[in-house]
């Protein structure tokens, strides 16, 4: 019998979602897996990616109603007998938190952290954790209004990085900069904004997966070689750098971190430090690089939710490359039409 | 000057440099190669200007200044 894993974020644009990584992740991986996607839009084009999704169904927006939200998944469960649910979007994570013992009732099982960690690893915390796993934080403030902004670029200093509450980071040169970004965040995603001090180094990325004892199920770093002007990898080298591992393990241990996560850091051209930027509480967008080398989270994850056995090395080879690239796809109006009307595939 | 990191590095014939633990490359041309091939043998710099003066037929000021400013990048790009 195949195993069913409903995967969010399908909506692989150009700010892409993690959903369609995790997707190809598990049809590649050694499970019979039928993957069910949960869109936001009928434009996700995972929706319309059937050689890696099976079926797709739209979701009541996770910031409206919980019982809605929860019925539609039962709706979808009683079609679909759903196993597993991958969440991979962070503004629908504070739902699934809340609703993950309803869905343990329904048979339904989640790897994702609780609220205490997901607290734990807010924008807005970093100085604290940095300290507890002995790596550094850029210096940074929160702000609501316009005054607090001026307030923090004052402290921080031009350049800075003004920075989304879930999504989103530019840099600002001047105070005019700035402004533009606030308001531009603000609207897309509300607040705080952050302000950080701006470091020059190289990205680099961590992910891996938590089984909320400690441990984790395998981790895979990357260095980051081009980034879009969203600041997404486009382009991505695979690394053995041991501190950065060694960092990361802190994180799952201090935390006992559940679930997937992305951990992003800098190195400091001139000192070498390590400064934590951000810990994503789940797979990122480029998930199947980790998977195309060996290492593939989503099915572990899967395995071990399904008390299945799965493997926990981090056994992969540097020097790998991950190319971005991309692609169209030729469909029938009447697969919009499909979607549209009736709400699935 | 720490050489430890030397061995880590993925050095090709054609002197492409892949380095694991930073992710970044570097391409070196033939008379670089021959400096990082004699630092993992553990020479010094005075026996590898000796050796490079031996091998391509040259000066002791022209290598003195090739391997002082190679080693001068090596560790500009913490690769020693």
């Amino acid at each position: 019998m195949k195993i069913v894993v409903a995967v969010s974020g399908i909506n692989a644009v150009d700010n892409p979602g993690p959903g369609t990584g995790i997707c190809k992740a598990l049809k590649e991986s050694d499970l019979d897996i039928r993957t069910i996607g949960l869109a936001y839009d009928a434009m996700e084009p995972g929706v319309y990616m059937d050689n890696i999704i099976d079926k797709s169904y739209i979701m009541p927006y996770p910031s409206g109603s919980r019982e809605a939200f929860i019925e539609r998944i039962k709706h979808i469960h009683s079609v679909e007998k759903i196993d597993v649910i991958i969440s991979a979007l962070d503004a629908e994570l504070p739902i699934y938190m809340d609703i993950e013992p309803v869905l343990q009732e329904l048979g339904i099982k989640m790897l994702i952290p609780t609220k205490e960690m997901f607290k734990t690893r807010d924008k807005l915390r970093l100085k604290e954790l940095a300290e507890t796993i002995g790596v550094k934080a850029p210096e940074y403030r929160s702000c609501t209004s316009i005054r607090d902004l001026h307030d923090s670029t004052e402290n921080v200093g031009f350049p800075c990085m003004v920075k989304g509450p879930f999504y989103e980071a530019f840099k600002a040169n001047n105070i005019s900069e700035a402004e533009g970004y606030f308001h531009k965040i603000a609207m897309a995603w509300g607040y705080p904004i952050i302000v950080q001090k701006f470091i020059t180094g190289d990205e680099y990325d961590v992910i891996g997966c938590g089984d909320g004892k400690g441990n984790d199920i395998g981790v895979f770093a990357i260095r980051k070689m081009t980034i879009t002007k969203l600041g997404k990898v486009w382009n991505a080298v695979s690394i053995k750098n041991e501190k950065l591992i060694e960092a990361t393990r802190k994180v799952v241990k201090g935390l006992s971190w559940r679930g997937g996560f992305e951990f992003e850091v800098l190195v400091e051209s001139s000192s070498q430090d390590i400064y934590v930027l951000e810990i994503n509480p789940r797979f990122p967008a480029w998930v199947y690089f980790a998977a195309g080398c060996g290492i593939n989270l989503p099915e572990r994850m899967v395995k071990l939710l399904l008390n299945k056995e799965y493997e926990t090395n981090s056994n992969y080879d540097s020097g790998k490359l991950m190319i971005r690239f991309t692609n169209e796809m030729i469909k029938d109006i009447k697969d919009f039409e499909q979607i549209s009307t009736t709400g699935e595939t | 000057m720490d050489r430890d990191k030397l061995s880590v590095l993925a050095i090709s014939d054609s002197g492409f440099i892949f380095d694991p633990v930073t992710g970044h490359s570097y391409t070196a041309n033939a008379t670089g190669l021959r400096i990082f091939e004699l630092l993992k043998e553990d020479k010094s710099e005075d026996e590898i200007k000796s050796i490079l003066m031996e091998e391509f037929e040259t000066t002791e000021d022209e290598v003195s200044v090739d391997v002082d400013d190679f080693i001068e990048n090596l560790k500009k790009y913490f690769l020693v």
